[in-house]
């Protein structure tokens, strides 16, 4: 591979109908390797996931109160999505977020795998101190953490007394407590973290060495080297981060219960669609959302794969 | 569309169909027998239990109990998929709130066909007579009760001079009490008692209404609705109670952690939780009420005990749940840890000491004043309960008018109980 | 201690006098450690108060704000430390490792097996599968509960470990298989097809080529399933009953009951506790992360 061509972006393919390996023609014995390779998958996929799926799919259908035989509606539940304030609070809140938390958590995510990806004294501790928030998960005793921070006259409403804000306190505060879940989320940012570092070791050396020699600076370095090279590993975190921010449960069922405190700011779309489905036996209607949900985010990942054509480069993809 | 509905179905009832064969109950039951019995509670509540089941193993031989606990949220989502899943344990324990969710729905096993046998209930207190039947079948049996009560800071109250909670005392009363200790000590007069639906429950009661109607339905108006709210909007207008900013904060403690405010409305068996959160004395009293003759209080089956309608050994199922509730020596064991007791051989057994001797006298000094229950709470109600928690809230930030929070309530409302 | 060529935080120039640039290299690496701590500081704040709750007496835990405990006890260890119901604290220790473990050894195997074929196969229905696989991410999991519990209960695998196992085994967790295929998409072609030349088969190219190449992946893909499935909490509550089947998870809740007494104190010390075994597998295993790749096989 020429050190010049390292510079020079390359488009590799989606996952479309065009093969991943434009270059080979299909060689003898692939497609038996495929299933057999594919074999424990679609095992699981059979057994395990299919079922459910399409369980869930007529469900949605139905008016189904988990304990008696579910009723056939048609489209009624989808209908009634529609004029269900809840349901468009809870689009609206789950939106902002999304649009919210997943760059700030990748940005914080790119920028400490940068910071670490270095040959230092110490460097395993530090990874595991940066990864440290998230082994905690998502969990009681994170949310009493969350709420002692953020509460009247404490750390947070201190610090920014100093610079002259006063909130309050942004636990019992509506207008910030999605924020505070947003600053949750980017503070475990210790899995898109990893991701990242891996996908730097990845890089070959060699590409670094002659980019310095081509007399390429830092910044010079990381656009043209840095990024394409890691660029399969940036659209994985992307793509997960956004499709796991629609779907943010836990953090937000812990701190604001399953009514979204305070005030509905909140309620999440999960959080709402658990509430239906497990606390007023409405799985239909639950699994209505479920499937709303699938196409919207569907959507949006077939764009983020549509765009991905466009800057993701896969070095197995060559022309 | 007829053929995407076929494909449907039939991919969903692989998936869907819980197989097994419906339980036939036969009456002699012979041979080693396991049951499984479920229940909520922490740590401690099933070290409790653990003993209680090893006597019972001990004085039934032949049966074998297997134990599953989980915390009150969980335990209700596993049960829920567990019962979807036909899968329901053969005894648990179940909460008033969801006891006609569950036997509307036919999963509950009727224990009236076991009474008097294998089940003893002659001895449960008089306010529990027909407590956890619904429509002429007994779907549950009580283990322990509870009633809505004042809790109050007597502390706050002798400062402010205002004369401690008692009957006969009026909701004006209550008011101005909390006026006052707002104005002389700066610590808030109570917590925003809007924000509860038991409350309405008891100014409904008080005035001979009730919450729900004989046939499921909301037992009061739009209008008595908007008056109840506005007395929370007063209260806030006036600076008198808990802000609601705070109390959201707190979460999970309650106001009495930090001396937040004087008095507060809730289930009186809380006093042991209060007691273990906070050095401050905390006393019982009665509710306020304008019409000192009827102060709408009534024993609250706290838990109950059920069976699964799919039980193989409905028998034993029933010997165990009249174990766990007629037995002096459970009663012993457990204290007041479920509750106090339902029945009269368990509260005598039970030593209660601290705060839960404190419960105890203080039901004993309202007694003649604890009328019979309302009727388990229609299918919905928990959704009913959450729609008010939830839109008071949004009230109390001043986000919507009364007028906008009632009509929301009343659709909501409308909503989950017509289905 | 070397800092060639590490990429864009690489703050040692090139070509300068060696003493300057020696000199210019301390301080850069004094700089990289005063903004590492600085960062660091903030972010461990919260953990740091975890730590203090810890030893803080239960009932001032909540609405406690300060960061040093006042009076600091050890009581909530040793309460934590007791177990419950007749069961010993290590017993949930073992079930929660025995979890994880099989786990990792599960999702590892079947994720690099699928992602292999989805990312350097080619064969009729990978797009179709692919697509499969990934909308599988899209649903949300409350509405499967109750569907997937019908199916095992019918296998008749209810309370026991199968359930919380099977999937990792057969490569149901779309993420890892994902991200499997992200790195092995990565890999350059001139690899295999020089294996390929050599006489290798799809199993040869696989393990010798593509495996290796993939460590940090997999690395990657088995301290996450470590740590997820030690935290998982659904799983497990759902599927088992029985209580000394429980993992630490369902342990740690049942110091908190909204009906009863919670005790903050023993959850937060147990929550310390159950930190550890998953710091010191983060700690073994990411030093497996720090081998970069090296690609000599690339030709210009």
């Amino acid at each position: 591979m020429p050190t010049n061509a390292v510079t020079a972006t390359r488009t590799g393919p989606g996952f479309d109908e065009r093969p991943v390996t434009p270059s080979r023609r299909r060689r003898p014995g692939d497609g038996l390797a495929g299933y057999l390779f594919l074999s424990p998958w679609i095992v699981g996929m059979l057994l395990l996931t299919i079922g459910p799926m399409a369980a869930s799919l007529y469900l949605s259908f139905t008016d189904y109160n988990l304990f008696t035989t579910p009723e056939w509606i048609g489209i009624d539940n989808y209908r009634r999505l529609f004029d269900d304030s809840r349901w468009l609070r809870s689009v609206q809140v789950t939106g902002m977020y999304v649009l919210l938390a997943v760059p700030v958590k990748l940005a914080a995510a790119l920028a400490v795998a940068m910071l670490l990806n270095s040959q230092r004294r110490g460097q395993g501790i530090y990874r595991a101190a940066f990864y440290g928030p998230s082994l905690i998960g998502a969990s009681v005793s994170v949310a009493i953490v969350w709420k002692a921070l953020f509460s009247d006259d404490a750390a947070v409403d201190r610090l920014l007394s100093m610079v002259g804000i006063r909130t309050g306190g942004w636990v019992g505060n509506p207008d910030f407590s999605l924020l505070m879940l947003v600053l949750l989320a980017a503070w475990q940012f210790g899995a898109p973290m990893v991701i990242f570092l891996a996908g730097l070791k990845q890089v070959p050396r060699e590409l670094y060495e002659a980019a310095e020699v081509d007399g390429a600076g830092r910044w010079r370095r990381f656009w043209s080297v840095t990024v394409p090279m890691i660029s399969p590993v940036i659209f994985f975190n992307l793509l997960l981060e956004t499709i796991n921010s629609f779907q943010i449960f836990t953090s937000a069922y812990v701190i604001g219960g399953r009514n979204g405190s305070p005030a509905g700011s909140t309620l999440f779309y999960t959080v709402y669609l658990y509430d239906r489905g497990f606390t007023d036996f409405r799985m239909g209607y639950a699994s209505a959302m479920a499937w709303m949900l699938l196409l919207g985010v569907g959507l949006v990942t077939a764009m983020l794969f549509r765009t991905a054509r466009g800057w993701v480069h896969y070095s197995g993809d060559n022309r | 569309m007829k053929r995407f509905r076929t494909v449907l179905a039939t991919s969903a009832a692989l998936a869907l169909i819980a197989t097994g064969a419906a339980a036939c109950g036969n009456d002699s039951e012979s041979g080693p027998v396991t049951l499984r019995y479920s229940w909520w509670g922490n740590a401690d509540r099933a070290d409790l239990m653990q003993q209680a089941i090893d006597l019972f193993e001990d004085r039934n031989p032949d049966i074998t109990v297997t134990p599953s606990f989980q915390e009150y949220e969980a335990y209700w989502q596993k049960l829920t998929t567990e019962t979807a899943g036909g899968n329901m344990p053969d005894v648990i324990q179940m909460d008033f709130s969801y006891l006609r969710e569950y036997a509307d729905r036919g999963v509950l096993y009727d224990l009236d066909d076991q009474t008097g046998d294998a089940l003893v209930l002659d001895d449960l207190l008089a306010g529990f007579d027909g407590v956890g039947e619904v429509d002429d079948a007994r779907y549950a049996v009580p283990i322990g009760g509870n009633t809505w009560s004042m809790f109050y800071n007597p502390a706050l109250f002798t400062q402010a001079d205002v004369p401690a909670p008692q009957v006969g005392w009026t909701w004006a009363d209550y008011h101005a009490a909390m006026a006052a200790i707002k104005s002389t000590t700066g610590v808030y007069g109570g917590g925003n008692y809007t924000g509860v639906i038991y409350n309405l429950e008891a100014q409904l009661r008080q005035e001979g209404g009730a919450l729900f109607t004989e046939d499921g339905q909301l037992g009061f108006d739009q209008e008595r609705l908007a008056r109840f709210w506005q007395q929370g909007q007063d209260l806030i207008a006036q600076d008198v109670v808990l802000p609601v900013e705070t109390a959201v904060q707190i979460k999970p403690a309650s106001l009495w952690v930090d001396d937040l405010a004087a008095s507060d409305l809730g289930w009186d068996n809380f006093l042991v939780r209060y007691a273990g959160e906070t050095d401050t004395e905390i006393r019982l009293g009665p509710l306020p009420s304008d019409d000192p003759e009827r102060l709408g209080q009534y024993l609250k089956p706290a838990m109950l005990l059920s069976a699964s309608a799919r039980t193989e050994h409905p028998e034993a199922a029933a010997k165990l749940i009249s174990f766990m509730i007629n037995d002096p020596e459970v009663g012993r064991i457990f204290g007041g840890n479920r509750g106090l007791p339902a029945t009269n051989a368990q509260r005598e057994a039970a030593e209660l000491d601290g705060p839960l001797a404190d419960v105890a006298a203080y039901e004993e000094t309202i007694a003649d004043q604890l009328t019979q229950a309302p009727p388990a709470p229609p299918r919905g109600a928990g959704g009913v309960e959450a729609a008010f928690i939830r839109i008071s809230e949004e009230l109390h930030y001043g986000r919507i008018s009364v007028q906008q929070a009632v009509d929301q309530f009343f659709t909501e409302a409308e909503d989950i109980l017509q289905s | 201690m070397s800092s060639s060529g590490q990429g864009a935080t690489n703050p040692a120039g090139i070509g300068a006098g060696r003493r300057r640039a020696g000199r210019r290299r301390r301080w850069g690496s004094i700089g990289w450690h005063l903004a590492a701590l600085a960062l660091l500081a903030v972010i461990l704040y919260p953990v740091a108060w975890v730590v203090s709750a810890s030893f803080t007496p239960s009932a001032s835990i909540i609405g406690d704000l300060e960061l040093l405990p006042r009076d600091p006890t050890t009581d909530n260890y040793r309460r934590a430390a007791e177990g419950m119901a007749g069961i010993s604290v290590w017993r949930f220790f073992w079930n929660s490792t025995v979890l994880a473990v099989l786990a990792v050894v599960g999702t590892v195997a079947s994720s690099a097996l699928a992602g292999y074929a989805f990312a350097r196969l080619r064969f009729r229905g990978r797009s179709t599968m692919f697509v499969l696989m990934i909308s599988t991410l899209l649903l949300p999991f409350h509405v499967l509960i109750v569907p997937q519990y019908a199916v095992f209960q019918n296998l008749g695998l209810v309370d026991t470990y199968a359930p919380l196992l099977l999937g990792k085994f057969l490569a149901a967790e779309a993420f890892f298989v994902f991200l499997m295929v992200q790195f092995m998409r990565n890999i350059p072609n001139e690899l295999d097809e020089s294996a390929r030349i050599d006489g290798a088969g799809q199993w040869g190219t696989f393990w010798h080529i593509i495996l290796p190449l993939s460590r940090p992946a997999m690395i990657t893909t088995a301290i996450f399933t470590f740590i997820w499935t030690w935290n998982d909490f659904l799983g497990p509550l759902i599927y088992l009953s029985t209580p000394d089947k429980y993992p630490l998870p369902l342990a740690l809740q049942l110091y908190i009951d909204q009906t009863t007494l919670s005790d903050y104190g023993a959850l937060m010390a147990m929550s310390m506790l159950a930190l550890l075994p998953v710091i010191g597998f983060f700690l073994f295993f990411q030093r497996f992360l720090v081998e970069g790749v090296s690609t000599s096989g690339l030709k210009g």
